[in-house]
């Protein structure tokens, strides 16, 4: 008896913070030394007097709580004395399963960004869009080698069944195709528009600015193509005369669909080695672009001038993938030392400062994709584990799932749009549901 | 003799106290003497006669001495002292004994007079007025008083008189001629009869002891009856030993003598100075420059249970008694069982007690008399200091992808010039290529038979892969080239026009498949080495990518092929080679040629045509080799289990040997920027150095090992079959008998 009095008798000040939409009043709790998450939980949610209880998580100095406050202090040696703050945040739910889209090649990326519709581009050279009911509702032959990425141009119209689409191909060239949702039947409508030729090896990725009005494509030989999406009336890079007769067979047959051969409006130039990732802003009309390499760097560009503003040079880190947060002042960039590293690209803020603690993962991640909020971002490794980290908690991931039933089967590509996570990899692609936390 | 008289007394104490002091004076004198003997003896020892040292009798010198100074001393008073003397005798004798006849035995016995103890039977005692002592006397001469009487009261100085009063008094006392000048009295005295009787002795030249009987009755020791010699005293002639020296002295004189002229015996040898040497004898360095000798053993502390009375609990319970009692007193844990007194005195003799002397003893004997100096080095100090392998990052750490091969053993990788796609063949006769980062096949090749080699063409302008496959060199072009890289190397590969064919017909024939049936899946151009040559297990290009060298083992024919791809012409450069070709390389800037065979490494020069070296790494049968990108080094590898370091500049043996690897090495590689080497093994696992050359030539290579990759299964007996590095990043692939290509990222 005594000694559960004495247990219960030790509390702990607490000092409530947090960035979500329901703050607290500054006020110093007491909080016995026993609580759990679920307690503290439920006291801000009494405190906040909300009208359905929200689940929260508890970050105490970075670090997501898991045992008892108590625990907690003795772990880190915090005295009774010491005022803790702590954080909450909306808790993530465990992630749920929704369905799966079997492929018969490995998908290389897919998008979530249509309200309803999933596109996937696969290693058989293919881009499809499903609907959530898993039928085909395009799909299109876009490439002969595997597509590397696909990114959609968002259009100025309201159309719901025809998208433009960009994809990257190993094939040396990025395409722009149109997308028609109406139905498995391929249509005349859904085909390539037009194919961009810079580049002299396999082109990793493409992305389009928010208005759709540009895009940029990476590649290995460690150039960046700046594009319009304008479709040209002729062919602006003429067709090589002396190649072999099996490609002009092929050149034939393509010539029917007459996609045009676009040539780049402007090609940044930095990057010593492979561009893995290049990405534009996310804001509107901002002409600003991001992009890694494995040259160790992320730099920032000036897509109007094409030239490069800011670079961030890491140490022996040869970078796969990179994510920009929305609100633009944080890349996180995953390289091949299994590590994320958030990196703050502030103009005026050296290279040096910018780096913090970084995301440890067991394999190598391959790809990133923020949530809505700039605070959480999802990650798949090629352990086939994709994994939620909160931004503000470097010690562990928040929450993770497994594809594909625990096969240790790769992720090349993750989505995160509307609490939904599309994964792609090399068993296909899955859906899962992911809780996001609301935008404050 | 009168012995109640105290001035008599006095004198004759002086006379006692004077002695002492011409006995350390005469002491003095005789020193002296000795040492002037000495001299004398050396002198004549020096002539080098066997003289017998002068014997010098140091008692007769010595009365003889005091004699005459006693005689000096005392001139003035000569009756005084002839007096003293005469009552010395009765003074120094011990009080003579009587002889009585026992009343009880009958027998005489000796009867001491009896002891008076009196003051008067102690000398000491004795009344003199004047207590000063043996002093001089002329110190009291200035002063009235000439003393002080036992009370401390002054005794003053009795009036003299001058010469007139003298002569009067010698002519008016009647005792005035037999008076004498008394020092401590400083006044005259009559003398007593006894020493006047002394006087007139010494002076009628008799014995001054009146006592004396010069006419003593003889005693008849010898006649009478009774007391005759049986045997009569000895009339024989004095001997002549007596006065011949000795010849045996004489030798051993001799014996000395040349001693000293040799040099052997150093006469006046500084004796052994006679100060005492001091030393703390507290201190803890010990003065002498050997170590003191370690302290003995000390025995052990008796405990409770050797009391002669301990406690209850130190009692052994018969158990214990027996089970002592049973053993072997060597395997007795004490030697001893506690017993109970009630007192000490009930204590019996200790029967041990010869026994356990005798084992301290021993202790004591076996104990080490010397400390010895354990050599006390720690292990860890004794290995060089390398730098921690956290500083010499990057290395690959950890196994990112794996590309699984399910035909087969993956026999053979290669990786393309820019890093970007790795080329590996199984046993199955499957090449695939596909892509370093994601681990995905963009094509696949099926051939017929075992894939022994793979190695992509280290051009940038061209691109294709070389696989050797039994007897049989294929040449293929990967997927998705730029045009330009395509043409050229289409051009290059299956040229319009053929070059002339060399004059020396080559077994070795070279065929192009013709443009009609020409496709991506079959390889553009095939090299058929010489039947019953086996497969090639090593392919090898030069630098510049014009030349490439296969190794085929296994076969019966010549085994080294080198072919030149733009004159589509192969040639064997070596006739005869001794012993079976494992591996070749070419040097990566001068035109030399490495040619491993089972035990030996050849380097030729392949302009001039001639044998440059002959390496020996020490290694039974070779299995790998790599030469470092500056060409400087090369390393070895061998079933043996070694790997072994040379460095070309220095020498033919190896620089440095490692045994690293618990089974055989099948694989070595250099990195071609990075300092890095990876070795390969059947043990499964793959060893990661950092191997730094410096370019100054004295500064050694630096090796250290930095990790140990494990992570593909021992098939078979076999493990890690080949491992190559990527270009441009310090990643690892390595093909292994499980059939997994696995890629190794920092």
């Amino acid at each position: 008896m005594s000694s559960s009095n004495d247990v219960q008798s030790t509390q702990q000040p607490v000092v409530f913070v947090t960035r979500t939409a329901y703050p607290l009043p500054t006020q110093k709790y007491m909080i016995p030394t026993t609580w759990k998450r679920y307690h503290l939980s439920q006291l801000v949610n009494k405190a906040l007097a909300l009208a359905t209880p929200i689940p929260f998580d508890f970050l105490v100095r970075g670090e997501i709580l898991k045992a008892s406050l108590g625990e907690w202090c003795a772990e880190h040696g915090v005295g009774e004395e010491e005022t803790l703050e702590i954080e909450y945040i909306e808790s993530v739910l465990p992630p749920q399963k929704m369905s799966d889209f079997p492929h018969e090649d490995w998908v290389s990326s897919v998008l979530c960004d249509l309200q309803g519709y999933l596109l996937t581009a696969s290693y058989d050279g293919h881009v499809r869009a499903f609907d959530f009911s898993k039928n085909v509702v395009a799909a299109a032959p876009v490439h002969n080698a595997p597509i590397t990425s696909l990114t959609l141009i968002p259009s100025t119209q309201n159309d719901t069944v025809t998208h433009m689409v960009a994809t990257s191909s190993h094939d040396l060239t990025a395409a722009i195709s149109r997308l028609a949702f109406d139905g498995a039947a391929p249509t005349s409508k859904t085909g390539v528009l037009a194919t961009l030729h810079l580049h002299t090896a396999p082109v990793s990725s493409v992305s389009s600015n928010t208005s759709g009005t540009h895009l940029l494509t990476s590649s290995w030989d460690g150039l960046i193509g700046l594009w319009d999406t304008t479709i040209p009336p002729t062919d602006e890079v003429p067709e090589p005369e002396n190649i072999g007769q099996e490609r002009k067979k092929r050149r034939k047959v393509e010539d029917e669909s007459k996609p045009r051969r676009k040539a780049p409006i402007n090609v940044l130039k930095s990057h010593t080695a492979r561009v893995s990732r290049v990405a534009f802003s996310e804001k509107q009309d901002a002409q600003i672009a991001y992009s890694c390499g494995f040259d160790s760097t992320v730099r920032v560009w000036d897509t109007e001038n094409g030239i490069c503003t800011h670079t961030i040079t890491a140490a022996e880190k040869p970078f796969l993938d990179l994510a920009v947060s929305p609100d633009g002042n944080t890349a996180l960039a995953a390289s091949t030392d299994r590590t994320l590293t958030p990196y703050d690209l502030r103009s005026g803020s050296s290279s040096l400062s910018n780096t913090s603690a970084s995301f440890l993962h067991p394999a190598t991640p391959s790809c990133i994709a923020f949530g809505r909020n700039g605070n959480q971002v999802v990650t798949g490794a090629y352990d086939g584990v994709v994994r939620v980290w909160d931004l503000r908690s470097t010690k562990g991931a928040v929450a993770s799932f497994k594809a594909w039933d625990g096969a240790n089967k790769k992720v090349l590509g993750v989505d995160w749009k509307r609490g939904v996570v599309g994964v792609a990899g090399e068993g296909g692609v899955e859906v899962w549901k992911v809780g996001e936390e609301a935008r404050n | 003799m009168a012995a109640s008289d105290p001035q008599k007394h006095s004198k004759k104490r002086k006379q006692v106290e004077d002695e002492p002091d011409t006995h350390i004076h005469q002491n003095a004198v005789q020193l002296e003497m000795l040492t002037d003997d000495e001299d004398g003896a050396e002198i004549s020892s020096d002539d080098g006669e066997a003289d017998e040292f002068p014997e010098i009798d140091t008692g007769s010198d010595s009365e003889e001495d005091f004699d005459a100074e006693d005689n000096e001393d005392e001139d003035e008073d000569e009756e005084d002292d002839s007096d003293g003397l005469d009552s010395d005798a009765s003074l120094h004798v011990f009080p003579k004994a009587k002889t009585v006849t026992s009343d009880i035995t009958g027998k005489p016995k000796r009867v001491y007079p009896e002891i008076e103890p009196d003051y008067d039977s102690d000398s000491s005692t004795e009344d003199a007025p004047n207590r000063v002592g043996n002093v001089p006397m002329h110190w009291y001469d200035d002063l009235p008083h000439i003393g002080y009487d036992i009370n401390g009261k002054k005794v003053l100085r009795p009036a003299r008189g001058d010469e007139l009063d003298k002569f009067l008094a010698t002519v008016e006392d009647p005792n005035a001629w037999i008076s004498a000048f008394d020092k401590n009295l400083q006044m005259d005295k009559p003398l007593t009869n006894e020493e006047l009787d002394i006087i007139r002795r010494l002076y009628q030249n008799e014995n001054p002891d009146a006592s004396y009987d010069p006419y003593e009755p003889m005693v008849e020791w010898f006649t009478g009856k009774g007391k005759e010699e049986i045997m009569p005293l000895s009339a024989a002639p004095e001997p002549k030993r007596r006065w011949i020296s000795s010849k045996w002295e004489k030798q051993k004189i001799m014996k000395i003598v040349r001693a000293i002229r040799q040099g052997r015996i150093v006469p006046n040898k500084p004796k052994s100075t006679n100060k005492l040497e001091f030393y703390a004898i507290w201190s803890d360095q010990s003065s002498t420059p050997h170590e003191p000798p370690p302290p003995a053993p000390k025995p052990h502390l008796p405990t409770n249970s050797e009391s002669y009375n301990p406690p209850e609990e130190y009692l052994p319970t018969d158990e214990e008694r027996k089970e002592w009692e049973e053993k072997d007193p060597e395997d007795r844990e004490r030697d001893y069982l506690p017993q109970k007194y009630s007192s000490l005195r009930l204590v019996p003799a200790y029967n041990n007690f010869i026994k356990e002397r005798f084992s301290r003893q021993l202790d004591l004997y076996l104990a080490p008399r010397v400390q010895r100096v354990k050599l006390n080095i720690d292990p860890k100090s004794l290995i060089p200091k390398l730098p921690s392998p956290s500083t010499l990052k990057p290395f690959p750490n950890y196994k990112s992808l794996t590309f699984s091969h399910t035909k087969g053993r993956a026999r053979c990788v290669s990786i393309s010039p820019d890093g970007a796609w790795a080329a590996s063949g199984d046993e199955g006769g499957t090449v695939s290529i596909w892509e370093v980062n994601v681990g995905r096949e963009v094509k696949r090749w099926q051939f017929k038979g075992k894939i022994g080699a793979v190695e992509w063409c280290p051009r940038t302008d061209v691109c294709y892969i070389v696989v050797g496959i039994e007897e049989e060199i294929h040449f293929l072009i990967p997927p998705n080239l730029p045009d330009s890289v395509y043409l050229l190397t289409k051009s290059l590969l299956a040229p319009a026009t053929l070059p002339p064919s060399p004059a020396t017909p080559s077994p070795v024939k070279w065929e192009t498949v013709s443009s009609d049936t020409r496709s991506i899946d079959l390889p553009i151009l095939s090299v058929h080495l010489p039947p019953s040559s086996g497969t090639p297990t090593q392919i090898t290009w030069h630098r510049r990518g014009d030349y490439v060298a296969s190794v085929s083992t296994g076969g019966s024919q010549s085994a080294v092929w080198m072919h030149q791809i733009s004159r589509r012409h192969s040639q064997a450069p070596f006739k005869k080679v001794k012993g079976s070709v494992q591996a070749v390389l070419f040097h990566p800037t001068k035109p030399h040629f490495f040619v491993a065979t089972q035990q030996y490494i050849r380097i030729y020069n392949l302009a001039e045509q001639h044998l440059l070296k002959t390496l020996t790494p020490g290694i039974k049968w070779i299995s790998s080799m790599d030469v470092h990108p500056s060409g400087d080094h090369l390393i070895v590898g061998g079933y043996d289990r070694k790997l072994c370091w040379f460095d070309l500049e220095l020498s033919d043996k190896p620089y440095k040997s490692l045994r690293y690897h618990t089974r055989a090495i099948r694989s070595v590689h250099f990195h071609p920027t990075y300092p890095l080497l990876a070795s390969s093994s059947d043990d499964g696992s793959i060893q990661i150095f950092h191997a730094r050359v410096y370019n100054d030539l004295l500064t050694d290579p630096l090796i250290v090992p930095l990790k140990i990759l494990r992570g593909h299964h021992v098939q078979d007996g076999l493990g890690v079959l080949q491992v190559r590095w990527c270009n441009r990043q310090p990643w690892l692939l390595s093909g292994g008998a499980d059939g997994n290509v696995a890629v190794w990222c920092t």
